[in-house]
């Protein structure tokens, strides 16, 4: 699993993953991914258009992060996943309290909203 | 195609689950599967075992998980069988957590759902020789 974190400008904090949520990928992942954004209390958006697996273990990770960064005044919204990978966020209602977006761009408004 | 059958051996550790994987992979590369069945099998196997090598362990014994793939012309069968603590995983709720903020949001709980969602049929036992089997019937074909 492999992750850049690049900062967009205005506060903003581009995440782009790449590989398999499963479990060693979240393993591999959670710890960093925590430590850039939450201390910040980030306005991130998570790009997931390169990863093919999301597993429970990826669902709780996202959700730990996203309720972090909400009691910092931070927000994450997810965007361009997989078909497969959408399911699974529809499946779980994780998009009924993580804003999930088609691209960047609506993903950054609704993390600015 | 005719009914092939396949099964390993691990232990119920976070070594053990890779190696497990790895050989469910080498199975699934060597059939035609579409991408949408292949993802619910490896959905399945990533959410049981981890369930199983998370919470199963008896204090004073070794964990030993055992996968069985069985697959046939229309269906896809996993059976997973292992001798930790007895828990029945079809006895969880079936309704995904409709969760108003993330502050209500359930941390777990998740996976058991995403099998419910991936399987056709979902069964549990107690073996007679005092393990936990999990049977899980997948459609071969998306849908």
């Amino acid at each position: 699993m492999q992750m850049q974190v690049q900062d967009a400008g205005e506060g903003l904090v581009n995440v782009a993953l790449v590989g398999r949520l499963d479990t060693p990928g979240v393993d591999a992942i959670e710890t960093r991914l925590t430590a850039h954004l939450v201390p910040r209390g980030a306005r991130a958006i998570v790009d997931l258009s390169q990863v093919a697996f999301l597993g429970s273990g990826g669902i709780r990770m996202f959700i730990s992060i996203a309720r972090a960064l909400g009691r910092r005044g931070g927000k994450l919204a997810l965007y361009a996943p997989q078909p497969l990978v959408a399911e699974v966020l529809e499946t779980t209602s994780l998009n009924d309290v993580v804003p999930v977006r088609a691209d960047s761009a609506s993903a950054a408004a609704a993390v600015r909203g | 195609m005719p009914a092939a059958r396949a099964e390993t051996d691990f232990p119920g550790t976070h070594a053990g689950f890779a190696a497990g994987f790895d050989w469910l992979r080498e199975r699934l590369d060597a059939q035609e599967l579409g991408a949408a069945p292949r993802y619910n099998v490896e959905l399945v196997f990533e959410e049981i075992v981890s369930n199983i090598v998370s919470y199963g362990a008896v204090r004073g014994r070794e964990l030993r998980i055992r996968v069985t793939l069985e697959s046939a012309a229309a269906t896809i069968v996993l059976i997973f069988e292992d001798n930790g603590i007895a828990f029945d995983p079809c006895q969880r709720t079936t309704a995904p957590p409709h969760a108003r903020s993330l502050e209500e949001a359930q941390l777990g709980g998740f996976g058991l759902i995403l099998v419910r969602h991936a399987a056709r049929s979902f069964t549990y036992e107690r073996t007679s020789a005092g393990c936990n089997r999990v049977t899980v019937t997948l459609q071969r074909a998306a849908g």
